[in-house]
């Protein structure tokens, strides 16, 4: 399995976490909601770069930012102050026109309750995120048959989501989130729903994409799965609380 | 992206189903008072054709209604700038039958000024003959006529009598031509010979005065209103217009009772749209964070509403097509048909489908467009 949209920058490295070039780096993130006529500042000035390869996740009790944090990375959601870049590119400056294809083509999602189309077979499903790119049927077919037998699902591409179960279904839904070869993988709580059985082969999963160069970010409340990434960041009260990769910047921001 | 349309259509079989069925009645009925009304607005037209030009001169009654004496005739004659004038003797074949105006009719005529319609069989009227008749296609089809046949005609006493009094034979000499108008529905008969057999010697129901082309007729008709007594005169072209406004009103009553149904078609379109998108929140919240486009939802939403609209639109149709078919298959045993599905009118009923489908169907597809992944994907 290949990653050829990033194989450019990675080279021969037999580390993952490689000491080039940050792919993704927030600068002062600030995202201040009203709540009537208070101010909530879910996140207050967070500051951090990841690189090329790195398996990160970020911790933290409820309401401390890290869902939010996670939808400015994804362009789901636009930051009141700070900026995000990926790959160099300033995203939360764009315009809304462009969201989409920043989207579709720098970032791959993974939900808690996996979102997989329930109409559609698990091919299909893998499917639907190459459409809107102009990817050609065949390649598009091609492509998503790969992605499922990578993530072990090669003899269930004919399945609905009904007929998989919950691991299934969301290696269903990271074969989708990889299918664009995206430059970040978002997964928010990707074990949120699945037994502690199934959490390890997700996990597993997930380290192996990264030791292949593949960048992802995990929000998870779970500290067994946060053990077992490259990093992890802490959040509390919309600020980073502490980061195991900046050694001995602990509590920045605050 | 079709088959996402489609996929969606078909995972709704019932609500689709019953969506395209309210589109398929509007347009039914689009297409079946569309058909009646463009019916008699063929038949009009190609009545139109067939009159050619003439000063239509009636008694100056309400309507129109009673009878002209004949000496009437040559006072028109006199009227400087008309080139000849005569007169026509109308009544119903049936004298007791209730007139709806489409019943089978009688014309006496000169037979100089017989209709110049084209004949399948037979010959026209000449001067000198006796009662001998041409007969318009439908009434020879209802009564199953051939040259040479008799048709037989009736006549009550016109004073106290409530039972037909006189019956004679009248021989068919010609047939007409289908011509599409109201003279499919007419016997022509001797001027003479009609007034003769029904009692009304001397006397015409309408006189036509014929004019020189570079006559202006709407001046001529008014200086035959001025000339002979207690007649009104219309134009041809006036004669067109107030037919034509009365067309228009029973279209637009027509159309209009079509068009509420087929609004109430399309709002079913809305309605069955409205609680799809918002039943697909998640699913439209997740293709954008997939980063689809506001157009590829927008596409996928306005296109199943069209698609509705186009399958409703064709069902309802080919239904009206039927049905009208069968109906006038059932009225032509009597003479008449009642519908005319003309291409312009399938390419209407086609085109409302379509864009009541594609109006009703902008609102739901903007409401999902205004999806954010954000709420739709976060809980479950």
């Amino acid at each position: 399995m290949s990653n050829k949209g990033n194989n450019g920058r990675n080279g021969s490295n037999g580390n993952h976490a490689v000491d080039s070039e940050p792919v993704l780096r927030i600068r002062d993130l600030r995202k201040t909601y009203m709540q009537g006529k208070i101010p909530v500042h879910a996140l207050d000035g967070v500051s951090f770069d990841v690189k090329k390869g790195e398996l990160l996740s970020i911790v933290g009790p409820s309401g401390s930012g890290k869902s939010t944090l996670l939808s400015m990375i994804g362009l789901l959601d636009r930051p009141t102050d700070g900026s995000v870049f990926i790959d160099d590119v300033e995203i939360t400056k764009a315009k809304e026109s462009e969201a989409p294809r920043i989207r579709r083509e720098k970032i791959g999602f993974v939900f808690q309750h996996f979102n997989l189309l329930a109409t559609l077979t698990a091919m299909e499903n893998v499917d639907i995120a190459m459409r809107f790119t102009g990817t050609s049927k065949n390649r598009r077919k091609e492509r998503a048959f790969e992605l499922l037998t990578m993530v072990g699902l090669g003899d269930r591409v004919k399945h609905k989501p009904s007929e998989l179960s919950g691991g299934q279904q969301q290696r269903v839904a990271i074969a989708r989130a990889l299918a664009n070869e995206p430059a970040i993988l978002l997964a928010d709580e990707p074990t949120g729903a699945v037994d502690t059985k199934t959490r390890e082969v997700i996990v597993d999963l997930l380290k192996g994409l990264s030791e292949k160069g593949q960048t992802i970010i995990v929000v998870t409340h779970d500290m067994d799965v946060a053990r077992q990434t490259d990093r992890i960041i802490t959040m509390r009260d919309g600020m980073i609380a502490s980061d195991t990769g900046v050694k001995g910047n602990e509590g920045q921001g605050l | 992206m079709f088959d996402l349309i489609f996929r969606s259509m078909t995972q709704r079989k019932m609500r689709t189903g019953l969506t395209i069925f309210g589109i398929a009645l509007g347009i039914f009925a689009v297409v079946v008072m569309g058909g009646m009304s463009e019916h008699f607005n063929l038949m009009v037209d190609n009545t139109f054709e067939l009159i050619g030009n003439g000063i239509q001169i009636e008694p100056d009654t309400i309507g129109g209604l009673g009878s002209l004496d004949e000496s009437k005739i040559r006072q028109v004659e006199r009227v400087p700038g008309v080139s000849d004038a005569y007169g026509i003797l109308i009544t119903s074949l049936d004298p007791e039958g209730v007139s709806t105006g489409m019943d089978e009719i009688i014309v006496g005529v000169l037979p100089e000024k017989q209709l110049e319609a084209k004949l399948t069989s037979g010959r026209y009227l000449v001067p000198g003959d006796g009662y001998k008749a041409v007969v318009g296609s439908d009434i020879a089809r209802k009564y199953n006529l051939k040259v040479g046949d008799e048709l037989e005609i009736k006549r009550k006493n016109l004073q106290r009598s409530s039972s037909i009094t006189h019956k004679k034979n009248v021989s068919v000499v010609g047939i007409m031509e289908y011509t599409g108008s109201f003279f499919d529905n007419r016997i022509q008969i001797p001027l003479d010979k009609v007034q003769k057999f029904y009692k009304m010697e001397n006397i015409v129901s309408f006189i036509y005065a014929e004019y020189s082309p570079d006559a202006d007729p709407t001046e001529l008709a008014k200086r035959i209103d001025l000339s002979v007594d207690k007649v009104k005169s219309t134009t041809p072209e006036q004669q067109r217009k107030d037919i034509e406004g009365q067309l228009m009103i029973f279209s637009l009553i027509t159309i209009s009772a079509a068009v509420l149904a087929a609004i109430i078609g399309g709002l079913s379109v809305m309605n069955t749209m409205l609680m799809s998108v918002s039943e697909r929140t998640k699913e439209f919240g997740l293709l954008k964070a997939l980063g689809a486009e506001r157009k590829n939802i927008l596409f996928m939403t306005m296109g199943e509403a069209a698609l509705m609209g186009v399958i409703g639109g064709i069902s309802g149709i080919v239904a009206g097509g039927i049905i009208t078919n069968l109906l006038n298959k059932s009225f032509e045993a009597q003479g008449t048909a009642l519908f005319s599905i003309t291409p312009r009118l399938v390419v209407i009923g086609l085109l409302f489908a379509i864009s009541l489908g594609i109006i009703c169907g902008t609102y739901p597809a903007y409401r999902a467009t205004k999806m954010s992944p954000m709420e739709a994907l976060r809980y479950e």
